[in-house]
């Protein structure tokens, strides 16, 4: 088990979040993060802002831009 | 029959085949755009929101989006990632359209704000006080995130919505934003800790406990 150190860790959090580490230096975090408890909760904090941007965002385009552009894409094509 | 006559015969029936050709591919083209374009209408209309700030322009980019879209379609190397290639025209379209009639204080500036400028979340808290922190933003309403998300720099905003709401790569969104990677990170790392600053003190002006706990209950074992 190699454990990362604190330092790494805070600055590889928001990679972490976001995928952007190998399957190596992940495991070194999640190594780290088992044993400490500020890394995981500064993680906790990264994780459940990330899902609450999330869940705040998702929007549905209203009917009438829908129909809108698909109106607008059969007259392209006609037009062409 | 003369030759010539022949010849503007075989013109004809050669050109009425061509143009059954160009229709066929045009609307086996139109069959495509909608079946593989259209589905992310409702992601795209979400990202001309957060870019927007507004329903009426949203829409308009949207749609014009589209447009730009369907004519370029041709040109999209199917296979390749087309959200991707979608969000790029719709940045684009935003940037030299909407932008420009937008008044964003920050606008092109941000990356050079100061590191004091930009508060500090990640003061040395306990871990005590921050899973508080995690609680309080995991109870927060929707409407108070995207308020915070739309106060914060457009640069910033845009690369945590590219993240976070939309889970592209940060070299995806380095595409996507015209910028390299390295800035990206750092966008990215200063918008969540705006937007971490905003819902703190969203939750502390609430009455939402996030203050450091002065007496710390410790178990009687």
């Amino acid at each position: 088990m190699t454990d990362c150190g604190c330092d790494k860790a805070k600055a590889e959090l928001e990679e972490f979040l976001h995928n952007e580490l190998s399957a190596e230096q992940c495991q070194d975090i999640r190594d780290h993060m088992a044993n400490c408890d500020d890394c995981s909760t500064e993680h906790l904090v990264g994780l459940t802002l990330t899902t609450k941007v999330k869940e705040a965002c998702q929007e549905k385009a209203p009917d009438e831009l829908r129909a809108m552009i698909l109106g607008t894409i059969e007259r392209l094509d006609a037009r062409a | 029959m003369t030759s010539a006559v022949l010849d503007r015969a075989s013109t004809a029936s050669a050109a009425l085949v061509d143009s059954q050709t160009m229709t066929d591919e045009l609307a086996e083209r139109r069959r495509l755009f909608q079946e593989q374009a259209l589905p992310f209408m409702d992601q795209l209309y979400g990202a001309a929101m957060r870019m927007t700030k507004n329903p009426a322009d949203a829409s308009d980019l949207v749609q014009e989006t589209f447009v730009k879209a369907f004519a370029a379609f041709g040109q999209f190397e199917q296979g390749t990632n087309l959200k991707a290639w979608l969000y790029r025209i719709l940045t684009n379209t935003f940037i030299n359209v909407y932008r420009k009639k937008q008044r964003d204080p920050y606008q092109g500036s941000t990356d050079e704000l100061e590191e004091w400028q930009l508060g500090n979340a990640e003061s040395a808290t306990s871990s005590s006080s921050r899973s508080a922190e995690a609680e309080a933003i995991d109870r927060m309403p929707a409407s108070a995130v995207k308020d915070a998300l739309q106060s914060i720099p457009e640069d910033f905003r845009l690369a945590v919505y590219f993240a976070d709401v939309e889970g592209f790569s940060y070299q995806e969104i380095a595409d996507i934003m015209k910028t390299p990677v390295g800035t990206v990170m750092s966008r990215l790392h200063r918008g969540r800790r705006l937007l971490r600053d905003l819902l703190a003190d969203y939750a502390r002006e609430r009455g939402m406990t996030l203050k450091e706990p002065t007496t710390r209950s410790r178990s009687t074992t």
